[in-house]
C-alpha cells in the first residue's frame, strides 16, 4: 500500500547516440522526463520537429476530412473497447516512407475545395429560385430587369400590400405611358408583395420620387437571369441536377479514397506523434558542442532493465542514480496487489498520493466492496450487473482503466448477491410475489438472516457500526502514518486523543442503552473518553501562543466531535439505499401482478412492465450505489488519514490512438 | 374504513412523488441546460453530461417510493382493506413529508451543483470523479430524508 520509490538519474551522452538512446528509452516506457531550463534550441532536431509537424497536420487534416466517409469494419464499441492491432516501430517507419502524404493530401484538398464551390453555387441557386418564384407570371425576359434595353431600366422591390394601389397611383401621375408596373401575385395572408417598375430611362428622376413615397425596399437583381422566369427555373434546376451528380461521385471518391486511407493515416497519426515526442524530448536536452545531459525519474524496479538495455552503449554515455532528496518531488506509481487493482483507478479518480505517501487502495477496497453490495443489496440485480460485465468481458479484449472498472462493478455484484442472499432479496419480492416461483421460497428462507423491510433498525445499526469501524480504521492509519514519520504529537495527540474519545463514548453509550454490562466496561469507557478529551484540550491548541488561547482552541476543538457523528450518521445512507432498491424492485413486481388481470393483454403489459421496470430499476441502482459507496470513501473515509496532491507518473512512451506499438525484439522480452 | 385517514396517506402519498418528482424536474432540468450548453462545442462527451444530469433524477425516485410505501400502507394497492384511524391517516401524511421537503429543494440544490459540475468536466475532463462526488454530497439529505420518511411509516402500526 505504499508508492513505489523512484530513483533520480541524471544521464550525460555523446551526440551521435542521442537519438538512439532516446528511442531505447521511449520503446521502455520507464522514464519520466524532466524539463531542463530552457536555453535557445536552435539544435538540428529543431528541422525534424518542423517537418514532423506539417506531417502531422496532413494527417489530422485528412484524417478529419475523410473519417466521416470512412465505413468501420468492426462496431463502435467494439473499437472503443477492443484491443488496439499491435505494429512494431519499424513497420510504422516503413508505411510513413511509402505513404506520399503530400500528393494524397493534394488530391483530398481538391475534393475537399470543389465539395465546398458546389455547395456555395447550391445556396446561391437557391435564392435565385426564391427570387424567380416570386416573379413567376413576368411577362417580358428577365433582361429588361437584369440589364435593360437602351431605352428602358426597371426597379425590382417589395412593397407592404397595403401601399399597392398608392404606388400604382403615383406611377400613373408621374410616369404616366413612360413606366409599367408588374405586381406579382401575392396569397392572402402574406403583407409585403413583390413589384417590378419599369421606366423610360430618362425619367429615373421620377422613379426615385415615386419610390420615397411609400415603403419600398429595392432588391438586388442577379445580372445572369435573363430569360423568363420560367425558364431560368427549368434552367436553374438542370443545373441543380448537374451538381448534385457531380457532387455524389466526389463523394464517392471521398469514400473511396477513406476506405483505402483511413487505416494507414490512423497508423500515422500515431507514428508521428511518437515521433514528435521523441524529438521534443531532445530538443529539450542541456547540451554542449559534443554532448548533451538529461535527468529523468525511474522507478526502482525498473534500473536494472533500463542499466542492460544501456549497456551496449557504455562507451558513450554515463549514468548516475541517486535517491530523491527533500527539495524533489518525485511522481506517483501505484503498486497495488492483483486484487486490489479493479480500486485503483478510484484512487486516482480522487487524486494520486503523493511520492511517500500512504496509497489508500488497499485500506479502501474491502469496504468499497462491501458497501456496493449493501447499497445495490439484491441477489437478482447483483446476478444481473454480473451476467452483463461477464459477457462484455468475454466478447471484447478490454484493457487497461476501462477493464478495471468493469471487475470493480463485478466484484461488486458479487457482494451484491451474498447481501441480497443474506437478506432474502431477489428482484425485491419477487419469490413471494409470483406464486409459480413459491418452489424457491424454502432455499429463499434458509439462505435469508435478516430482512431489512421489516427489520429497519438492525440494519441501521450494522451500516452505523460499520461506519465505526471504518472511520476508526481511517484514524488508525493516520495514527500509525504519523509514527512513521516520527511526528509523534500529530500520532498521539491528535489521532490518538480522538480515537480514544470516540472508543471511550462508545463503550460509554453501549452501558448505557443496555448493549454492553458489567462495572468494567463502563469504568474503561469513562476513563478512555477523559483520557482522550484530556489529550485534545491538551494538544489541539499547540500552535496557538499563550495558555489561556492553548486552552480555548483545545476546549473547541472538542466541538469536532459533531463532525464524528454526521460521519457516522452519513453510513446510514447504506440501509437507505439498499432498502430503496428492494422498494422499487417490490413495486415494479406489484405492478406486474395487478396489471395481469386485465383481459387479453395483461399478460403483455406484464412482462413490459416486469422487464422495463427492472432494467430500469438495476440501472439506476447501479449508479446510486456506486456513487454513495464512493463517496463514503472519498468523504468519510479519506479524510480521516489521506490528502491526494500527488502528480502521476508520465514516462516517455508511446503514446498511441489507434494502434498499439510493441518492440520488435518482443520474442526475447 | 374510515375513508378521512386513507385519503390523508394519500394526500401524503401525493405531495411525496409530486414535490420531490418537482424537485427532480427542476433539477435534471437545470443540469441538462448545461449540458447542452456544453455538448455544443464537444458532443463526445454526452455519457459524462448525461450521468450528471441523471444524479439530481434520484429525489423523484425516492418520493415515488415512499408515495408506494404509503398507499401500501394503507392498503390501496390490493390486498385487504385495512381500518385506518383518521390519527393513523394522518400519521402516514407526517411521515411522507421529510422526502416530500427534501426532495423537492435538494433535487434544485442538487441540480445547480451538476450544471456547475457540467461545466467542470467541460474544462477539465480528468476531473470526474470529483464531479461525480460534489453532487453526491447535496443528495445526502434527500438519502437521510428518505430514511426518515421509511422508518417512520415502518414505526406506524396499522
Amino acid at each position: 500500500m505504499a508508492v513505489t520509490k523512484f530513483k533520480k538519474a541524471s544521464l550525460v551522452l555523446l551526440g551521435e547516440v542521442e537519438e538512439e538512446v532516446i528511442s531505447i528509452l521511449q520503446s521502455m516506457a520507464c522514464c519520466e522526463i524532466l524539463p531542463e531550463t530552457a536555453e535557445a534550441k536552435t539544435h538540428s532536431w529543431a528541422e525534424v520537429i518542423k517537418s514532423t509537424d506539417e506531417a502531422l497536420s496532413d494527417v489530422r487534416f485528412l484524417l478529419r476530412f475523410l473519417e466521416p466517409y470512412f465505413m468501420e469494419e468492426s462496431g463502435k464499441l467494439e473499437r472503443l473497447l477492443g484491443e488496439k492491432p499491435t505494429f512494431t516501430m519499424e513497420e510504422l517507419e516503413g508505411t510513413a516512407k511509402n505513404t506520399d502524404l503530400a500528393s494524397l493530401s493534394a488530391k483530398v484538398r481538391k475534393v475537399e475545395r470543389r465539395l465546398l464551390e458546389i455547395r456555395t453555387t447550391f445556396s446561391k441557386i437557391e435564392s435565385n429560385e426564391g427570387i424567380l418564384r416570386k416573379l413567376e407570371g413576368f411577362p417580358y425576359s428577365l433582361s429588361i430587369i437584369s440589364s435593360g434595353t437602351s431605352r428602358i431600366s426597371s426597379v425590382v422591390g417589395t412593397l407592404p400590400v397595403v401601399y399597392l394601389e398608392k404606388f400604382k397611383d403615383a406611377v400613373q401621375e408621374l410616369l404616366a405611358t413612360d413606366g409599367e408596373v408588374f405586381v406579382a401575385s401575392f396569397g392572402p395572408k402574406e403583407t409585403d408583395a413583390t413589384v417590378v417598375l419599369m421606366y423610360d430611362k430618362e425619367r429615373a428622376n421620377q422613379v426615385g420620387e415615386i419610390c420615397e413615397k411609400v415603403p419600398f425596399t429595392k432588391l438586388d437583381f442577379p445580372g445572369e437571369l435573363k430569360d423568363t422566369p420560367e425558364e431560368e427555373l427549368s434552367k436553374l434546376e438542370q443545373a441543380k441536377d448537374k451538381l448534385a451528380k457531380e457532387e455524389e461521385s466526389l463523394r464517392k471518391e471521398a469514400s473511396m479514397l477513406a476506405s483505402e486511407w483511413v487505416p494507414t493515416l490512423r497508423k500515422l497519426l500515431d507514428y508521428y506523434s511518437v515521433v514528435r515526442t521523441r524529438y521534443e524530448t531532445l530538443i529539450g536536452t542541456a547540451r554542449t558542442q559534443k554532448t548533451s545531459f538529461i535527468r529523468f525519474w525511474v522507478p526502482e524496479a525498473s534500473v536494472g532493465r533500463l542499466k542492460k538495455e544501456l549497456a551496449k552503449f557504455e562507451e558513450c554515455i554515463e549514468l548516475k542514480l541517486e535517491d530523491p532528496d527533500e527539495s524533489d518531488q518525485p511522481p506517483t506509481l501505484l503498486e497495488n496487489p492483483r486484487w486490489a487493482l479493479p480500486f485503483e483507478p478510484l484512487t486516482r479518480l480522487y487524486g494520486a498520493p503523493k511520492y511517500g505517501e500512504i496509497d489508500p487502495t488497499v485500506p479502501m477496497a474491502p469496504f468499497m466492496f462491501l458497501f456496493f453490495g449493501m447499497c445495490l443489496g439484491d441477489g437478482g440485480y447483483g446476478i444481473l450487473v454480473a451476467s452483463a460485465i461477464i459477457y462484455l468481458l468475454s466478447k471484447y479484449k478490454i484493457v487497461g482503466d476501462t477493464r478495471n472498472f468493469l471487475n470493480l462493478l463485478l466484484l461488486g455484484a458479487f457482494s451484491t448477491i451474498a447481501v441480497g442472499a443474506l437478506t432474502g432479496s431477489w428482484m425485491g419480492d419477487m419469490v413471494d410475489a409470483f406464486p409459480f416461483l413459491a418452489l424457491l421460497q424454502p432455499i429463499k428462507e434458509k439462505l435469508a438472516v435478516l430482512n431489512p423491510m421489516s427489520d429497519p433498525i438492525t440494519f441501521l445499526g450494522i451500516s452505523l457500526a460499520l461506519g465505526v469501524i471504518q472511520i476508526l480504521f481511517g484514524l488508525f492509519i493516520a495514527f500509525w502514518d504519523s509514527l512513521r514519520k516520527k511526528d509523534y504529537m500529530a500520532a498521539f495527540g491528535d489521532n490518538g486523543g480522538w480515537i480514544s474519545l470516540i472508543v471511550g463514548l462508545l463503550l460509554l453509550g453501549g452501558v448505557k442503552s443496555g448493549f454492553l454490562s458489567g462495572f468494567s466496561a463502563g469504568l474503561l469507557g469513562k476513563m478512555l473518553s477523559i483520557l482522550g478529551a484530556v489529550v485534545l484540550i491538551a494538544t489541539q491548541g499547540r500552535e496557538k501562543s499563550g495558555l489561556f488561547r492553548k486552552l480555548l482552541s483545545g476546549v473547541l476543538s472538542l466541538y469536532n466531535i459533531t463532525s464524528y457523528l454526521g460521519d457516522i450518521l452519513s453510513y446510514s445512507r447504506l440501509l437507505a439505499l439498499g432498502l430503496a432498491t428492494s422498494a422499487i424492485a417490490m413495486i415494479v413486481n406489484t405492478l406486474t401482478t395487478l396489471v395481469i388481470s386485465i383481459p387479453f393483454i395483461g399478460w403483455v403489459l406484464s412482462i413490459i412492465i416486469f422487464v422495463g421496470g427492472h432494467l430500469f430499476s438495476v440501472v439506476v441502482n447501479t449508479l446510486g450505489a456506486f456513487i454513495h459507496s464512493l463517496r463514503l470513501q472519498y468523504v468519510e473515509f479519506f479524510s480521516k488519514f489521506y490528502s491526494g496532491g500527488g502528480k502521476i507518473f508520465q514516462p516517455l512512451e508511446y503514446k498511441t490512438r489507434y494502434v498499439k506499438i510493441v518492440g520488435n525484439n518482443l520474442l526475447d522480452q | 374504513m374510515e375513508i378521512l385517514g386513507v385519503m390523508l396517506a394519500v394526500l401524503g402519498a401525493a405531495l411525496a412523488a409530486g414535490l420531490a418528482g418537482s424537485g427532480s424536474a427542476i433539477g435534471v432540468g437545470i443540469a441538462g441546460e448545461a449540458g447542452a450548453g456544453i455538448m455544443t462545442e464537444d458532443p463526445g462527451k454526452f455519457g459524462l453530461v448525461l450521468l450528471l444530469q441523471a444524479l439530481p433524477g434520484t429525489q423523484g425516485i425516492y418520493g415515488l417510493l415512499t408515495a408506494f410505501f404509503a398507499i401500501l400502507k394503507v392498503g390501496l394497492l390490493g390486498g385487504e382493506a385495512i381500518e385506518v384511524s383518521v390519527w393513523q391517516g394522518l400519521g402516514v401524511f407526517f411521515a411522507c413529508l421529510p422526502i416530500a421537503i427534501a426532495g423537492y429543494y435538494s433535487g434544485i440544490a442538487q441540480g445547480k451543483t451538476s450544471a456547475a459540475c457540467i461545466q467542470l468536466i467541460a474544462k477539465r475532463p480528468e476531473e470526474t470523479g470529483k464531479a461525480v462526488i460534489l453532487p453526491a454530497m447535496v443528495e445526502t439529505y434527500a438519502v437521510l430524508a428518505l430514511l426518515m420518511s421509511i422508518i417512520l411509516l415502518n414505526s406506524i402500526k396499522l
